[in-house]
């Protein structure tokens, strides 16, 4: 197993450890925030209507957006993305975590397979089609966060 | 991927066949037992399943007709209940990982009952805390409005 070296095993910790606090965030942040508003409000709605946001949420939305600015999700998730200071600082964290979390998904999920897939040929073919599916991914996310609200 | 420390070293060198057959399920087999590992390795690979569905979901950041739609998606009473369900893998994955790295790093094996009930407990806070939003959620849809505990939401 060339790849099970002791350096990636050891960087797997570290993402993992990583993880815990980037994940305790990313959940704050969609959940909890009533300062700015989380995307999942704590309601549950029927036939895909959209949520009623909390009043908080309403005045942040209008403040940067105007009077008549709606609270909707996107309006809710641009206060952050599109924010002209904390939005570099949202965008960086997004990255971040992005990186860090399909290294270690990825890299995980290698271990998995290895551990299943007995042909060599066999652990090639998986190794490299899950390394180009977590590069394609981490392009698209890249591409969606960056661009968002820009 | 079997990982040797002091406190699991390696099994004594085998080379015949029969060593091969039985590495499939080697790792941590023992110390910490076969059903915590087969769930680290189930909810890992779920989370990595959550993640890709996650980001090819995100591409609608880019518009805001798309993005409403799929985050209005997100409050219907299935995904309530798959939100729930996903930081209930988070949890168990991240303080059986930090068990694992702090038996890892630190040795701790010595406390390792102690610092597998703690952790447990932790993990039961987490969910309970983290999950109330979509527990309250429900229970207002499911018994009518006004009748969940606000609580600290
Ligand atoms: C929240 C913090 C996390 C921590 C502390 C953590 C920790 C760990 C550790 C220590 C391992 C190695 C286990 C071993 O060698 O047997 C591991 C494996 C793994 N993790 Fe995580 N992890 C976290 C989050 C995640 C996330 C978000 C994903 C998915 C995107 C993920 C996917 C995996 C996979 C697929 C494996 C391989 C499982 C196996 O080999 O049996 N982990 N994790
Ligand atoms: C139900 C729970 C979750 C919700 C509602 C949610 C929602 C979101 C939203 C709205 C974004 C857009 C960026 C932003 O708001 O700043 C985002 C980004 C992201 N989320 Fe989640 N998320 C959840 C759980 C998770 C989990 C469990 C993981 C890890 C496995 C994760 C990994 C990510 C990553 C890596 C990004 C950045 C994506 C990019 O850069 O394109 N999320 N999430």
């Amino acid at each position: 197993m060339a790849q099970t070296n002791a350096l990636n095993w050891f960087l797997h910790r570290i993402t993992g450890t990583f993880l815990i606090f980037m994940l305790i965030t990313h959940f704050w942040v969609q959940h909890y925030d009533h300062q700015a508003a989380s995307v999942t409000h704590e309601v549950v709605t029927e036939k895909n209507e959209m949520p009623d946001y909390p009043d908080e949420a309403k005045e942040g939305v209008r403040a940067r957006l105007g009077p008549d600015a709606a609270a909707t999700p996107y309006q809710v998730v641009m206060q952050r993305l599109a924010d002209p200071v904390y939005a570099v600082l949202w965008k960086g964290f997004n990255i971040l975590f992005l990186v860090v979390a399909l290294h270690h998904g990825f890299y995980g999920l290698n271990n998995v397979m290895t551990d299943y897939i007995r042909a060599p040929m066999g652990r090639l073919i998986a190794r490299t089609l899950s390394w180009t599916v977590a590069l394609g991914l981490l392009i698209i996310g890249m591409y969606s966060v960056i661009t968002a609200g820009w | 991927m079997a990982v040797d420390t002091k406190e699991r070293p390696s099994a004594p060198q085998q080379t015949d066949a029969s060593a091969e057959q039985e590495g499939r399920f080697q790792s941590y087999r023992i110390r910490t037992g076969m059903f915590a590992w087969m769930m680290h390795r189930l909810t890992g690979v779920g989370l990595v399943v959550y993640l890709i569905v996650h980001i090819w979901g995100l591409t609608a950041l880019t518009d805001p007709e798309t993005f409403n739609a799929l985050i209005a998606k997100y409050h219907s009473p299935i995904f309530k209940v798959g939100e729930f369900a996903l930081l209930v893998a988070v949890a168990y994955h991240a303080m059986n990982g930090l068990r694992l790295v702090l038996i890892d790093f630190l040795g701790w094996s010595p406390k390792q009952k102690k610092l597998f009930w703690t952790l447990g407990g932790v993990t039961a806070v987490i969910i309970a805390v983290g999950g109330w939003p979509s527990i309250y959620a429900l229970g207002e849809w499911l018994l009518g409005p006004g009748s969940m505990p606000t609580l600290f939401l």
